[in-house]
């Protein structure tokens, strides 16, 4: 009886067990097995969220890959109405940081829905005021905010975008689909107290980043200009333009009225048309250079063909055109430095029309450009088949057509760099993180050969010299360009305005290597109207500083004293040089060698007269003596010293600028002519 | 017959009942099976928490390096607009007091390699104060 009592336990003991490891392993079964899905799903309510991420839109940034526009996240407030009890009090505290109206937010945070925004993209001053208060109820999101911290700097060019970050205008617009984000996901594990512990990603795809050719120095100097060109001439509009006249590259597009990107609503819609592209305007005799172009392209003329200019009247059709002065006998170079309408009529009627048409779409005008920048108008110009019998006479001056800023300077870049008609690009390239992606670059089109671009090179050098864009002359630099004068078109009486014009200068510098095509348009100054007196002084300010910081080598000697004494001559507004202290000048080196200058405030005014100073800028090279070395030899010589070599002609060298023994910087360029005939000895071209 | 009911000490704490041998393997086996098991299950179970841990601490990393790439990126705005030409002239022309050069007051003088210019100060000679 004792023996079997342990045997009846262990018999139990074991029964009890094998009960409740099976009722165990039934539970265990049964969730498993069939409540897998139901508690799966709880457990994926509870853990995991889904959260949308936005990737940060494309930045714009300038050739020098400074930025002009760019996104960061900021703190967009929201309300969660089932959480705020007193909903006035709220509101009220809000709508004094927010300065919104009280009532407006009381209304949304008493709505039914679970979420409501309150405001967006707040200034971080305001959010962190808001965060102080801690209102239960109120809570911040981040969201993607568009910046454009210079201001108005190249506004027109950059567009704006809306709320969204929805490109509205310029490149914002234009480059919407490269530049926008595409979101992304991003699923989190959270735990019960909403830490997180893991994700995985489902990455968005960050916007393509944009770098434009423009330059943000070159941009400030002409929109500087032009504000006070602008002001100067009390003109109700005005616009700049500066290329490279060798890529087609637009270095800066200025136009006034202009505004604020970050506060677009704050201006007119006037204010934000982008002149340089949008705005058609007749461009008076700056459009003679087609005709000219035209006929000694077709050998119809040479420049020193002398015209018989009637005395300043010529009649077309039935209507008398008059020069601004009676000019007699002028040679074809001197109907352009002079302007005379009539020399450049009789020339157009040479041509006859079909080619003179020809010939002006070949030069661009009439037609697109292709420029990236949105809004482009193809300008006014009628088909041939559609011209009156007085038609070639007025557009022959530049009247009856109709052009924008972008396709005048782009035409006269293609005088400036021998012939070739470069489309007009803002876009340098896109870039995805560091990696450049392929752009479409259009080759450049011949419209007329180098050596009719080389003598129009000559004769715009001389309406600068001796014509009537005299005060285009720049300081150290040659130029050529050509000034224009038009009448506006009165809107009331659909005639000629006697009183509103269109002035404006076209030019380029220096005259042989040129490295810039500037355009200056003002829209009906007050007071002086011509080109020549309020456009191209504008030109002079605009290049010699724009080619001072692009450090082009000065080709014409410049004496200080005597531009102090011109500078002291102008008005006040000008740039006073009069304060370098001599006694901030020391010597350097133990050569004696050159005085440095050291940039420190202005201690006093006791400056009288300007002193050159030298600025040491490191081992530089010496140009070599080029003279006789045929092409191949030229190019051996400068690739070995690290020059740019630019070859005109064929031949042997003849002529090269700079000169033998000057120093010039690594990589500077060097312009050399050959010529058949025989070397006459490398020379400069100074001499 | 009577019966004679004897008590006879028996010592039996001196008997050892010998082990079994293949009972002792059996239970060697046995333990050390479970050790195993139950090694492998502290360290599954540690590795798994041990997990856990990391994701937090790789998620409160990655949220640093949000912040603080959201920080670059406000200090780049920062800079940008520190660096706009307007402010800078602005300053230059109020602030510092200076004014742009006229063309030609200012020449770039290209000077010779320093080389040179130590070769220069040797043969100044002793004594020079340049």
């Amino acid at each position: 009886m004792e023996q079997r009592t342990p045997r009846i336990r262990m018999v139990v003991v074991a029964v009890v067990a094998v009960l409740w490891m099976g009722a165990v392993a039934t539970r265990l079964s049964y969730l498993q097995l069939f409540c897998y899905t139901e508690y799966l799903a709880r457990a994926q309510r509870q853990q995991q969220r889904i959260i949308e991420i936005s990737p940060k839109r494309g930045v714009l940034y300038d050739r020098n890959l400074r930025e002009l526009a760019m996104s960061i996240a900021v703190d967009s407030l929201f309300a969660v109405p089932s959480e705020i009890a007193d909903a006035g009090m709220v509101a009220r505290l809000l709508s004094g940081v927010l300065e919104m109206p009280a009532d407006e937010m009381e209304t949304k945070m008493k709505s039914s829905r679970s979420f409501v925004w309150i405001a967006r993209k707040l200034a971080p001053e305001r959010a962190q005021r808001i965060a102080a208060m801690n209102l239960r109820g109120i809570y911040f999101q981040k969201e993607s905010r568009r910046f454009y911290p210079k201001r108005e700097l190249a506004a027109h060019v950059l567009g704006y975008v809306d709320i969204d970050e929805k490109g509205l205008a310029g490149m914002e617009y234009a480059l919407d689909k490269q530049i926008r984000p595409k979101a992304g996901r991003l699923m989190i594990l959270a735990d019960g107290r909403r830490r997180w512990y893991d994700r995985s990603e489902q990455a968005g795809d960050a916007g393509a980043s944009v770098v434009l050719t423009l330059d943000e120095k070159i941009q400030y100097i002409v929109e500087k200009e032009l504000a006070t060109a602008v002001k100067e001439t009390r003109a109700q509009a005005g616009t700049i333009v500066v290329q490279d006249p060798n890529s087609g590259e637009i270095l800066a597009v200025a136009n006034w009225p202009t505004f604020n990107p970050n506060a677009p609503g704050e201006s007119s819609l006037e204010a934000h048309m982008n002149r340089a592209v949008a705005a058609t305007y007749e461009p008076g005799s700056t459009f003679k250079v087609v005709p000219v172009a035209a006929a000694l392209e077709e050998g119809l003329t040479r420049p020193e063909e002398i015209m018989d200019c009637q005395m300043g009247a010529i009649y077309i059709a039935g209507h008398r055109i008059r020069d601004h002065k009676p000019f007699g006998l002028l040679s074809v170079a001197q109907v352009v430095e002079r302007s005379s309408d009539v020399g450049a009529i009789k020339l157009g009627l040479r041509l006859g029309a079909p080619k003179f048409y020809q010939y002006i779409r070949g030069f661009g005008f009439g037609q697109a450009t292709g420029i990236e920048l949105p809004g482009e108008t193809r300008g006014l110009l009628k088909r041939v088949e559609s011209w009156t019998p007085a038609s070639v006479g007025a557009i022959s001056m530049g009247q009856e057509v109709g052009v924008t800023s972008v396709q005048m300077v782009s035409a006269f870049s293609a005088i400036a760099n021998g012939g070739l008609l470069y489309r007009p690009r803002i876009v340098r390239e896109l870039r995805r993180g560091s990696q450049a992606l392929p752009t479409d670059t259009a080759a450049p089109t011949r419209i007329i050969s180098a050596r009719t671009a080389a003598t129009l090179r000559r004769i715009f050098e001389g309406a600068v010299l001796e014509g009537t864009g005299n005060l285009a002359r720049l300081d150290g630099y040659t130029a050529g360009g050509k000034t224009g004068t038009a009448q506006k078109i009165d809107a009331a009486s659909g005639t000629y305005s006697l009183t509103q014009h269109i002035a404006s200068f076209v030019g380029f510098a220096p005259v042989n290597t040129p490295a810039v095509t500037v355009l200056v348009m003002l829209d009906s100054p007050a007071g002086l109207y011509h080109g020549g007196e309020v456009a191209a002084p504008v030109f002079k300010r605009v290049a010699e500083q724009v080619l001072a910081y692009l450090d082009v080598p000065q080709d014409l000697p410049v004496v200080p004293g005597q531009q102090l004494a011109l500078k002291r001559g102008e008005r006040a507004a000008r740039p006073d040089v009069s304060d370098f202290d001599p006694g901030q000048v020391e010597l350097a080196g133990a050569d004696g060698g050159l005085p440095l200058l050291r940039p420190e405030p202005a201690k006093s005014s006791a400056w009288h007269s300007a002193q050159t100073v030298a600025l040491a800028e490191g081992a530089g090279v010496v140009v070599p003596r080029l003279g006789g070395l045929t092409v191949r030899g030229v190019t051996e010589q400068c690739t070995k010293l690290g020059l740019n070599p630019v070859l005109i002609g064929t031949g042997v060298a003849v002529e090269q600028n700079p000169g033998p023994g000057v120093s010039v910087r690594p990589g500077s360029r060097i312009t050399v002519r050959f010529a058949r005939s025989g070397a006459d000895g490398a020379r400069g071209s100074a001499e | 017959m009577n019966e004679y009911y004897t008590v006879k000490r028996i010592d039996n704490s001196r008997l050892m009942r010998s082990a079994d041998p293949k009972r002792v393997r059996d239970w060697c086996r046995i333990v050390t099976f479970g050790s195993i098991l139950a090694a492998g299950g502290l360290l599954y179970a540690w590795q798994h928490f041990q997990c856990l841990q990391l994701g937090y601490q790789l998620e409160e990393l990655k949220a640093e390096r949000g912040q603080a790439a959201e920080f670059n990126l406000r200090l780049k705005l920062e800079g940008a607009a520190l660096k706009s030409p307007e402010r800078i002239d602005a300053i230059a022309r109020h602030t510092l007091g200076l004014s742009v050069p006229v063309p030609g007051q200012v020449a770039p003088v290209y000077g010779a390699a320093e080389g040179v210019l130590a070769q220069a100060r040797a043969g100044a000679g002793e004594g020079s104060t340049r």
